[in-house]
């Protein structure tokens, strides 16, 4: 059966997300920052009253160095916490057209830490993410 | 009943039924040794549980249970389908009694002894015993009656759904009051809002209350063990308590009463010597127990601190290894700590002999599983002569505290109230900064105490402690104290704390997160960790230096500390510190103000303002100054709070302002210093007082009865009517003053015409002020 994506890009790169894990999309305004957090951890947020930890998604994928302006963020929920993922843009609604499967060689150093796997959309080949990985950041993927 | 004592019986049937399963798959295979050590464990609990309550002989029947079962466990006894039989009745008739102990009848009249010597493993007891039942069992079930119940037990779990409800949505009004105020004025919206509002806070406390109870219900039953046991042992102990208003969850208090119960004989039997003991060591003969407890965002924490001998580590090493707890490899590896923390592990007890307070150590594991159970945590650290300290960390899902605001650098952070000890401002005179290599010591009230700054705490543009700062002294759990420094101190609220997302708890610096009114995400500090994080913990209490003070700074010292503010007119005022007793917030709906009278509903109690307002009331929360003389209490509404400051400079006087003390001079500004004599001796009624005058009034009068008796009530009289007491004041009414010839010091004539009252020697009954006035004046009289 064909699932719906959420079709983000981080670091220009296109990645994909189960549209049931999305709770919104939002656009953050005022973020609090958390001394001492590491720093994937941009800080917190609130939301209808909710508040949210933000999270970088390109900190968190060890794909950037530092935080660049982006305020485009996906609402997900892990273990009854909510975190706004920071992402480039958030693109399109997509539905899949195979099964997860990995590709040979990896995704590369970062990514294949917080991939799920490589799925086929209507819009082309994206990789899955997987968000309790990807919350974890960085320096869990030594562990 | 007793509270206690209907809680006891509550918890034994609810372990009866939890272990009734367990009791079953027991008989089924008596090797089960998990089983066994569950059913080990409830007769442990009951005997444990008898020695506050007077049961003898459900304790005896329990400690024999007890013995036998450990015994089994130890491997000395094989279970038999006998024992087992034998242990199931004796489980029956715990139940028995608990049903009878809850109907206030007497223990059913068995023979208990027979009982206990079947256990003993004696053949024709048990053969009696098995007739008894035989004939017993036909009776039984009829006669169990199923008494009614005024109140009804719920799941936790569902108080828990319905309280996140509550807070989830106390915290989408604050949303919802954030945008009608940005909206502006919309009168149509603002009532039903304002009613929301009050409807809300109300079911929120319900909610609360049902959930919550203060930790003095655990408290209050300890003076009473303490003193049985210290007497049945010889003992001298004084039990000290501290932190009995932290309100704990109704369900985290039964669950944490035994392992407290079990910690507490412990510390008694094993840890406080005799008084000759003591004597000889040079300690007091009376040893101190003591008891304290804090509530720190999601946590609370307990520290129970003895002053005996500690716990003996090599002893406990001996055990451990005797036992085939740890190889000698291992526990050569132990640190000290590590090794006395093996006290929580199973099997394993230093007490020579089996004693009947606190058994053979199987108390530690129970209690460690118990808390471990509830999600908690339990430490303990010894120094041998000195004493032992028990440090239980419990949770506290979800839970509303009461926090101060502080903010560094613009961000801002929340400090639970309950270690808050003291606040001073930097710049105050009685505060003092050194530096010892990179730590910072304050000097406050002749202590040197260690001082952080949150900013070097939190890695925000780091500092050092200046004058320019807050102080905020916070005390721990175990009695150490510090000093943090912050660049200003906002505000003290009521903060749902919400858990952490673990990626920023594993920063160990904050216990949780919580939304303010202006929606603005705020971090409650985890104080504990951060004082554990930065050495500030010392193992066994010991007090920070003590520096003694110099008599001469003590006489120059003779300022007096001020507290300023902005009233609600906008002026800047101070008033002195000694009468500030609290400070509270309260909505504008607690207010009452009527012509003359101003009121304010705080903490359900009606106090009196300090005088009118000076200006408009906010719309939003008031800040509250409390008041007192010592007896009367005054409220006086600020619009800002400001800082305390020590003030030894000279007042300018200000004569033509009567409720203005003087003008102080505070950075350069002059500040007026409301005068607190002036405000109660113009609005402070002081208490009841204590003799209460009697008053004859009237009989048969329905204007006296309607309006008269009240008012001379509140005056602080009583009432009489009858005809031959010996009365303080009389009061006559009348028409005519003609009718009214009594002439005496202690009567007050009351005229129904005022044309007549004005003439004679009468008041009429509508003026309240010369009635209210006539009876103070016979009062006075008659006190002097």
């Amino acid at each position: 059966m064909n699932e719906l994506l959420v079709m983000l890009t981080i670091d220009d790169r296109r990645v994909a997300l189960p549209a049931v894990e999305v709770k919104s999309v939002i656009e953050l305004e005022e973020i609090y920052p958390v001394p001492r957090a590491p720093n994937f951890v941009v800080g917190l947020t609130a939301m209808r009253s909710q508040s949210l930890t933000v999270i970088d998604s390109r900190l968190a994928i060890g794909v950037a160095d530092e935080n660049k302006v982006c305020d485009r963020a996906a609402v997900v929920e892990v273990e009854g916490h909510q975190y706004a993922l920071l992402v480039d843009s958030v693109e399109d609604i997509a539905e899949t057209k195979s099964e997860l499967a990995p590709v040979a060689g990896g995704f590369g150093a970062g990514w294949q830490h917080v991939a799920k796997g490589m799925v086929e959309t209507d819009q082309g080949p994206a990789l899955m993410l997987d968000i309790e990985k990807l919350i974890e950041g960085p320096a869990a993927q030594a562990a | 009943m007793d509270d206690l004592l209907a809680e006891f019986v509550a918890e034994t049937r609810e372990m009866l039924e939890a272990i009734e399963g367990e009791l079953v798959a027991w008989e089924a295979d008596p090797s089960d040794s998990a089983r066994l050590d569950s059913i080990f464990r409830f007769v442990h609990t009951v005997k444990g549980n008898c020695g506050f309550f007077d049961f003898p002989r459900l304790e005896k029947l329990s400690h024999a249970a007890e013995s036998v079962l450990a015994e089994v466990r130890a491997g000395r006894r094989q279970p038999n389908s006998r024992l087992v039989t034998t242990v199931l009745v004796v489980i029956d008739r715990i139940a028995e009694m608990a049903n009878a102990i809850e109907a206030g009848e007497e223990l059913p009249d068995d023979s208990d002894d027979l009982l206990i010597s079947a256990l003993e493993g004696r053949q024709e007891d048990f053969d009696e015993l098995a007739a008894l039942q035989a004939a017993d069992s036909s009776s039984k079930s009829a006669d169990q009656t199923v008494t009614s119940r005024r109140s009804i037990r719920l799941p936790v779990e569902l108080l828990d759904r319905v309280m996140s409800g509550v807070s989830d949505m106390v915290l989408a009004r604050n949303d919802l009051s954030r945008r009608l105020r940005d909206a502006g004025n919309e009168p149509t919206l603002d009532g039903p809002f304002e009613r929301l509002s009050g409807i809300l806070a109300d079911v929120r406390e319900a909610i609360t209350r049902m959930r919550m109870q203060r930790i003095e219900l655990l408290y209050n039953a300890l003076p009473r063990l303490v003193r049985d046991l210290s007497a049945e042992l010889g003992k001298q102990v004084m039990v000290d308590f501290e932190g009995g208003t932290v309100e704990l969850d109704r369900e985290m208090i039964e669950m944490i009463r035994d392992p407290i119960t079990h910690l507490i004989r412990n510390a008694i039997d094993h840890g406080i010597e005799t008084p000759s003991e003591r004597l000889a060591q040079g300690k007091r003969e009376i040893g101190m127990l003591s008891i304290a407890s804090r509530q720190s965002g999601n946590q609370i924490t307990m520290v129970i601190t003895d002053d005996g001998a500690g716990l003996d580590e090599a002893k406990i090493a001996a055990k451990a290894l005797a036992s085939g707890l740890v190889t000698k490899s291992q526990l050569d590896a132990m640190s000290a700590e590590e090794v006395i923390n093996l006290i929580f592990e199973p099997g394993l007890s230093t007490a020579d002999e089996v004693s009947a307070i606190s058994g053979r150590g199987v108390g530690m594991d129970v209690v460690r599983s118990n808390i471990e159970q509830i999600g908690g945590r339990i430490s303990v650290t010894s120094e041998p002569g000195k004493g032992a300290q028990f440090f239980l960390e419990l949770p506290l899902t979800l839970s509303i505290i009461s926090a101060l605001t502080v903010g560094i650098d613009g961000q801002y952070f929340a400090i639970p109230n309950s270690y808050v000890e003291e606040i001073a401002h930097g710049a105050s005179a009685s505060v003092e900064f050194s530096e010892v290599g990179d730590r910072d010591l304050v000097t406050f009230r002749g202590q040197r105490i260690p001082c952080l700054t949150l900013n070097n705490v939190l890695n925000l543009s780091g500092r050092r402690a200046g004058p320019d700062q807050r102080l905020i002294l916070l005390r721990l759990g175990g009695g150490d104290i510090f000093a943090l420094a912050v660049d200003r101190i906002h505000d003290q609220e009521d903060l749902v704390i919400k858990p952490l997302s673990p990626a920023v708890m594993a920063t160990q610096l904050y216990a949780g997160t919580t939304l303010l009114d202006d929606g603005r995400p705020v971090l409650m500090l985890d104080i504990p960790a951060i004082a554990a994080g930065h050495g500030l913990v010392s193992d066994i209490r010991t007090r920070s230096a003590s520096v003694s003070r110099d008599p001469a700074e003590t006489a120059v010292d003779a300022g007096r500390t001020l507290m300023t503010f902005v009233d609600l007119d906008g002026r800047r005022r101070a008033i002195g510190m000694d009468l500030v007793s609290r400070i509270d917030q309260v909505e504008p709906a607690a207010f009452d103000i009527e012509g003359a009278r101003a009121q304010v509903v705080v903490d359900g109690k009606i106090v009196e303002l300090a005088g009118k307002p000076r200006g408009e009331l906010p719309d939003s929360k008031v800040k509250l100054l409390r008041l007192s003389d010592s007896e009367a209490e005054l409220a006086y509404p600020v619009a800002e709070l400001g800082e305390t400051i020590d003030y030894s400079g000279s007042m300018a006087p200000a004569e033509s302002d009567s409720t203005v003390e003087g003008v102080a001079l505070i950075d350069g500004m002059p500040v007026p210093v409301v005068d607190g004599y002036q405000l109660f001796a113009a609005h402070g009624h002081s208490a009841a007082p204590e003799v209460q005058l009697l008053c004859k009034l009237p009989a048969g009068d329905e204007w006296v009865n309607r309006m008269l008796t009240p008012l001379v009530k509140a005056v602080g009289y009583r009432i009489t009517e009858d005809e031959g007491a010996d009365a303080d004041v009389v009061i006559l009414t009348s028409d005519t003053p003609e009718n009214l010839t009594q002439e005496q010091d202690n009567v007050i004539k009351i005229l129904n015409d005022p044309a007549a009252a004005g003439k004679a020697s009468g008041i009429y009954r509508y003026d309240r002020s010369a009635i209210v006035e006539a009876l103070n004046a016979a009062r006075k009289r008659s006190a002097s």
